[in-house]
């Protein structure tokens, strides 16, 4: 489905990701796992065009999305959570929402001289998402009112309200209680039994090895090793590259 | 006597409500930190003078003025799409400079700084526009027409997607829409109302030279906005009136012209700093500048 | 030939007058981190006090300088300690300040224009008549005057940034905020001190101006358009940058008046500034991974 070859990027003489390979396959949950600085959000960012690639090709769907825009990336069909909370915060929730849904909103001559038009069945999908997330009761109040716990689910399911066909996830658990942190995993194996392919980083290794199908690590910007969680789990040298020398 | 001078302050304030408005759509809702907008109202008065003065009827040269100001907006839009904040800032100031320079200095065209005299009174065809009182009603019945337009705009979906640019652009683009063909549409809207409102002066005041439209002219319009509130209509509307009320005082107290224009400077500069400094979020908005 | 040679000659006076409004502009901004538009009224205020002190009242020549880049330091460390400093406790953006920083040039303008009213006014002190001839172009001694102080100037600012213990933090602070101030260096010291650094040579700037130009209130806003389109060449930030970067405006605007009218002559800088913001904002010898304003 998503396919990297050989791409590096090089911040003022750190290669952050240096070579990089690997294979997605479609209707899996794949986590990108790694110490801090592995090159794993940097890798996030070059497969959604956030920031160009140095060398190297990214295919999604056997077509070459390298360094495209990023909103023709998005069109490709991947949709992206940022780890950082990025909702827009003079915004309700359900316009938060609604935006992600699709893009008859940018059509400039449209919106001027149509009847604002009716969203029921997309207002519809928003409270069925909301419902989906437990939070119905949130649905008018502007996104800079909520906990930081609200603000990421509200961004999850922004991010999968966006049509796609492919999710990536960095760090959807980083920072939340426990139980919403259950409740996160749920949803994510419920889209994947749906049929979703997820690409996800996350740091919390119970969270992380519960619910991939393969796990892949990086270190120092290539990826070290690859397999199921439990191979990676005895594997001597990811505890290297964990702990350093 | 008395009633004329009421009748002058609403036709300027109408002009200044224009203005300020469609600034409003793309400072505050679409966040595009435009110092250029004054380029786009001397754009509107110049197109609009230039063709009724060459012989094209009014009604055709007011609408021109706002269609060749929005091409100047989406033309600046385009070519600063990638540029933020305090830069595109800078960029859009410059414009002001540009056109300014070329009205000054393109004499051909503008006749420089002797500016453009003798300017015709509106000619609607079945009616003409002689008397100010009557120019008072056209031009409330455009600037409601702006705040209407303007408003639709805002409350659309479309609107909801400027307003999301303004608070993060990445992220809107992440989620698969074309930011630069929005912030080019609303620069452009922005510049076609910013051009009817210079066209609305040029016929009022019947001349134009180059020092109405000076880079420190920018100074009331930005403090109206910013002082009545990032993405409030409602308060950009109640603070053109009271900003442009404001120094009338002035004139009263019986100052020479030469005192009053720095005087009010100082008076609009000063709030502005003011409420940049103690109250940023202005007196209606929700929405703090970042 | 002889054209060329005094055009030359023409872009590197008007050059080091940009330069030295770049150079107290490039410092404020290397620590402060946002535009302080305002610095080109502080020039205007420099120029205006100088022309009260001598020309009005009569003092000594010597004493007017002298209290006139001391009076341009305090109005410097006056405008960040009552505005940028309120503001920058309520964490404002670069672009709110830039915001204040244009409304206060504004103000502090039309104060200028309301005392001294709108006719220019000249101060002769150094009558700059006589010329001297250079391969057929002439330059007269005043403006040799100037071009020698503005070069000491720049000389003394590098020995000051690269020598003393103020320069030194100033840089540290430039470069890293949160480890100067781990190092122990108060960095809301750091900022005072360089507007307080930066405005006296927007005083010395002013005074050479003033001996050179007529004074008119506006002046300001030209003058910080060109330090700043000099800074921006030569990569904001960077001091010496943008010296460089103001004395090639100068050349670049001389020559272009070959080819457009010479009422252009202010545009011809905004088009190159236009140019720089879109294409290279890093400026001519800014790093290219320059993590400013664009995605």
């Amino acid at each position: 489905m998503l396919e990297i070859k050989k791409i590096s990027k090089d911040f003022g003489g750190v290669k952050a990701v240096n070579n990089c390979s690997f294979k997605v396959e479609p209707n899996t949950i794949t986590a990108l796992i790694g110490p801090n600085g592995a090159g794993k959000s940097t890798l996030f960012n070059l497969i959604s065009s956030v920031i160009k690639s140095d060398t190297g090709k990214i295919f999604f769907d056997k077509k070459d999305i390298t360094n495209l825009p990023p909103e023709k990336v998005s069109n490709a069909g991947i949709s992206r959570l940022f780890q950082k909370a990025r909702l827009f915060e003079n915004l309700t929730v359900e316009d938060n929402l609604l935006l992600a849904l699709d893009h008859t909103d940018t059509k400039f001559w449209f919106n001027l001289f149509c009847k604002t038009p009716k969203q029921t069945d997309k207002i519809q999908k928003v409270e069925k998402m909301l419902d989906m997330l437990g939070m119905k009761k949130t649905k008018n109040m502007f996104a800079k009112d909520l906990s930081y716990g609200q603000k990421r689910l509200i961004e999850l399911g922004r991010t999968i309200l966006n049509p796609h066909s492919f999710l990536m996830l960095d760090e959807p658990v980083a920072g939340v209680t426990p139980e919403l942190r259950d409740k996160i995993a749920n949803i994510l194996i419920e889209l994947k039994n749906q049929g979703e392919t997820i690409l996800l980083i996350e740091h919390d290794m119970n969270f992380t090895l519960g619910i991939a199908d393969r796990v892949i690590v990086l270190d120092q910007g290539s990826v070290l090793i690859e397999g199921t969680p439990k191979q990676i789990k005895n594997n001597k040298q990811v505890l290297k590259a964990y702990l350093g020398e | 006597m008395l009633s004329a001078y009421i009748i002058h302050l609403l036709i300027l304030i109408g002009i200044y409500l224009i203005l300020c408005l469609s600034l409003q759509l793309a400072l505050g809702y679409t966040g595009l930190l435009n110092l250029g907008h004054i380029a786009f109202y001397a754009i509107g008065a110049y197109t609009s003078a230039l063709l009724t003065l060459s012989g094209v009827p009014f009604i055709v040269s007011f609408l021109m003025a706002g269609i060749v100001s929005a091409l100047f907006g989406y033309l600046l839009a385009f070519s600063t799409n990638k540029l933020k904040g305090d830069y595109l800032a800078l960029a859009t100031l410059g414009f002001t400079f540009v056109i300014y320079a070329i009205a000054l200095n393109w004499t051909d065209l503008t006749n420089g700084a002797l500016g453009l005299a003798g300017i015709p009174k509106p000619d609607l065809g079945i009616l003409q526009i002689k008397s100010n009182a009557f120019y008072l009603f056209f031009v409330s019945i455009t600037a409601v027409f702006s705040y209407l337009i303007i408003n639709k705009i805002v409350k659309s979906p479309f609107g909801k997607v400027l307003e999301a640019i303004r608070d993060d652009e990445l992220a809107v683009r992440i989620l698969g829409k074309n930011t630069f063909k929005i912030k080019n549409y609303s620069l452009a809207v922005s510049a076609f109302f910013a051009g009817i409102a210079g066209s609305l002066y040029a016929h009022y005041i019947t001349f134009i030279d180059p020092s109405s439209f000076g880079f420190m002219q920018i100074i009331p319009i930005l403090s109206i906005v910013i002082i009545g509130g990032i993405a409030s209509l409602r308060g950009t509307v109640l603070a053109t009136f009271v900003l442009v009320l404001l120094p009338e005082p002035l004139r009263f107290i019986g100052f020479p012209s030469s005192v009053v224009g720095p005087v009010r400077q100082i008076i609009y500069a000063l709030m502005l700093l003011l409420i940049l400094m103690y109250r940023p979020k202005g007196f209606y908005g929700k929405v703090s500048l970042e | 030939m002889s054209i060329f040679i005094q055009l030359l000659l023409n872009g590197l006076i008007a050059g080091a007058i940009y330069a030295l409004v770049a150079a107290g502009f490039s410092l404020i901004y290397s620590t402060n981190k946002f535009i302080h538009f305002a610095h080109g009224v502080v020039v205007t205020f420099a120029a205006y006090f100088l022309y009260l002190m001598f020309a009005v009242l009569g003092i000594n020549f010597c004493l007017s300088v002298i209290f006139t880049i001391i009076c341009a330091g305090l109005l410097g460390w006056i405008i960040n300690e009552f505005v940028y400093k309120t503001m920058r406790k309520r964490k404002a953006s670069s672009v709110i300040l830039l915001i204040a920083s244009v409304a206060l040039l504004i103000l502090l303008e039309s104060l200028i224009l309301l005392f001294f009213g709108p006719s220019v006014k000249t101060i002769n002190f150094l009558e700059g008549g006589i010329g001297v001839n250079i391969f057929g172009a002439m330059i007269t001694s005043l403006q040799i005057v100037i071009i020698f102080i503005a070069i000491i100037l720049f000389f003394g600012l590098w020995l000051f940034m690269k020598k003393t213990i103020l320069g030194k933090a100033m840089r540290a602070v430039s470069n890293n905020k949160d480890v100067a101030e781990i190092v122990g260096i108060s960095s809301k010291q750091i900022y005072a001190w360089s507007f307080i650094v930066g405005s006296s040579i927007a005083g010395i700037a002013g005074v050479l101006i003033s001996m050179e130009q007529n004074l008119d209130p506006v002046m300001g806003t030209n003058l910080i358009i060109k330090g700043f389109t000099g800074s921006i060449i030569g990569g904001i930030g960077s001091v010496p940058g943008a010296i460089i970067g103001a004395f090639l405006l100068g050349l670049v605007e001389v020559l272009g008046i070959w080819f457009l009218p010479s009422g252009y002559k202010d545009a011809i800088a905004f088009i190159v500034l236009f140019m720089f913001l879109i294409f290279r904002p890093q400026g001519i010898f800014g790093k290219k991974d320059f993590s400013g304003k664009i995605i």
